[in-house]
């Protein structure tokens, strides 16, 4: 019955993707609304602002990942936290296709290690070095 | 980035971080009944409010992160959605999404408008939900298919009963996804509709299967597509984070009501937003010629 254990197993995988996808998500969303608080705390008002400090910019988002926990370049704690939580969104999918080359590699299904590899490459040459 | 600050004063007064994120709950939830997807609808919406139409996509592109990641929980938990099928697709979704993306990034504004309006305009080619399920074969109908071992059941509570399948032409479909990603990727949008046609009419998903495997999928194609706009600077954190919170709540309020809406008022529905967002689109297209 090996397509019974495969069922079973994946499940497990399954289930722990909807956890770090729910942990991700909701996380974020957390994150954006205190710094959406904060903004309005901060600056007195909640407008749809075309500053220049309001864009997101790097060339290389691990670094930039690095300089954000480091406690960043910006000096604004709203706009900060608003930032952390987008980073917090860009990292659950990231996070769920390490999450599954680890998973295949484990259950030695190298067809698949190699598919979800391929992903993570993707994902990470157009993170790093775009 | 110039064109931001052109259009500066531009922006309608009535958009606000309060108003946006209030309004994208609505949004969010008619994107999750009609299929549409919060940020097709958005995209038009705020565009007409004076918000740089690069700027938008990529928020919008963002935002789809969440709206998709949080609203493919629940399927991924019950194994509706194809998670091996998925991960196999995603393949090509995100290629085609990294170069959707870079070319909207240097392409001109006005291209965008016509494009955005004539994908819309393709969602009404959608295929009727062809009711002919294929029964349960023992055969596998591709070769690749069987390598990969593309199979997969789950269980129907509206037939009551656990229903089987196998993909066929996972190669063709890939094919398709590819196309799927870099319309998604260039527009800033799922394009939800499109990969649910590739996957029923080519892949032959079951229904459910499709359109919760497509959801799964959309998450990571959004995130390949964001990491392109991350790096030219069109991410305006005061447009992504009401955005991606209100329709995210949106969605999720959406995908509980949807089962108890009849087929006839959401297709009315549909049709009335389709068009109406098509007209907004071309409005601002003729408009900045």
């Amino acid at each position: 019955m090996i397509s019974s254990d495969r069922n079973l197993s994946e499940s497990k995988l399954s289930l722990a993707i909807s956890y770090l996808l729910t942990a991700g998500v909701v996380t974020s969303l957390i994150l954006m609304a205190v710094g959406i608080l904060l903004f309005y705390f901060q600056f007195g008002n909640l407008a749809i602002s075309e500053k220049k400090v309001m864009f997101l910019q790097e060339k290389n988002f691990f670094y930039f990942l690095y300089d954000l926990l480091k406690g960043g370049n910006s000096q604004e704690k709203s706009l900060w936290i608003m930032t952390l939580g987008i980073t917090v969104l860009i990292l659950t999918p990231f996070a769920r296709v390490i999450l599954s080359v680890v998973y295949f590699f484990l259950e030695k299904d190298f067809k698949f290690s190699l598919i979800t590899l391929w992903v993570l490459l993707i994902l990470t040459l157009s993170l790093a070095t775009h | 980035m110039e064109e931001s600050f052109l259009l500066n004063n531009k922006i309608s007064s009535m958009l606000s971080m309060v108003s946006l994120l209030l309004g994208s709950i609505p949004v969010g939830f008619l994107g999750a009944l009609t299929g549409l997807g919060g940020a097709s609808i958005l995209i038009p919406i705020l565009v007409s409010m004076g918000i740089p139409v690069k700027e938008a996509i990529a928020c919008g592109m963002a935002s789809i992160i969440a709206t998709s990641s949080g609203s493919a929980v629940s399927y991924v938990r019950e194994r509706i959605a194809n998670v091996r099928v998925a991960m196999f697709l995603e393949m090509f979704t995100t290629v085609g999404a990294i170069v959707g993306a870079t070319i909207t990034t240097m392409i001109s504004p006005l291209f965008l408008y016509f494009f955005f309006a004539a994908f819309l305009a393709s969602s009404f080619l959608k295929s009727r939900g062809t009711v002919s399920q294929s029964a349960t074969s023992s055969e596998w109908p591709d070769g690749v298919s069987r390598w990969l071992n593309l199979q997969g059941s789950y269980f129907d509570e509206a037939h009551g009963k656990r229903i089987d399948y196998k993909v066929s032409h996972p190669l063709l479909g890939g094919g398709g996804m590819l196309l799927a990603g870099l319309a998604a990727g260039m527009l800033g949008i799922g394009a939800g509709a499109f990969k649910v046609t590739v996957q029923e009419n080519i892949l032959k998903l079951p229904p459910k299967v499709s359109s919760t495997t497509s959801n799964f999928i959309i998450g990571m194609t959004a995130l390949a597509g964001t990491s392109v706009y991350l790096y030219s600077g069109f991410l305006n954190l005061t447009l992504m984070g009401p955005m991606a919170v209100g329709t995210t709540i949106g969605a999720f309020l959406g995908g509980r009501v949807l089962n108890k809406l009849g087929n006839r008022t959401l297709r009315v529905l549909f049709s009335l937003i389709v068009i109406f967002l098509i007209v907004q689109m071309i409005y601002k297209g003729v408009r900045s010629l």
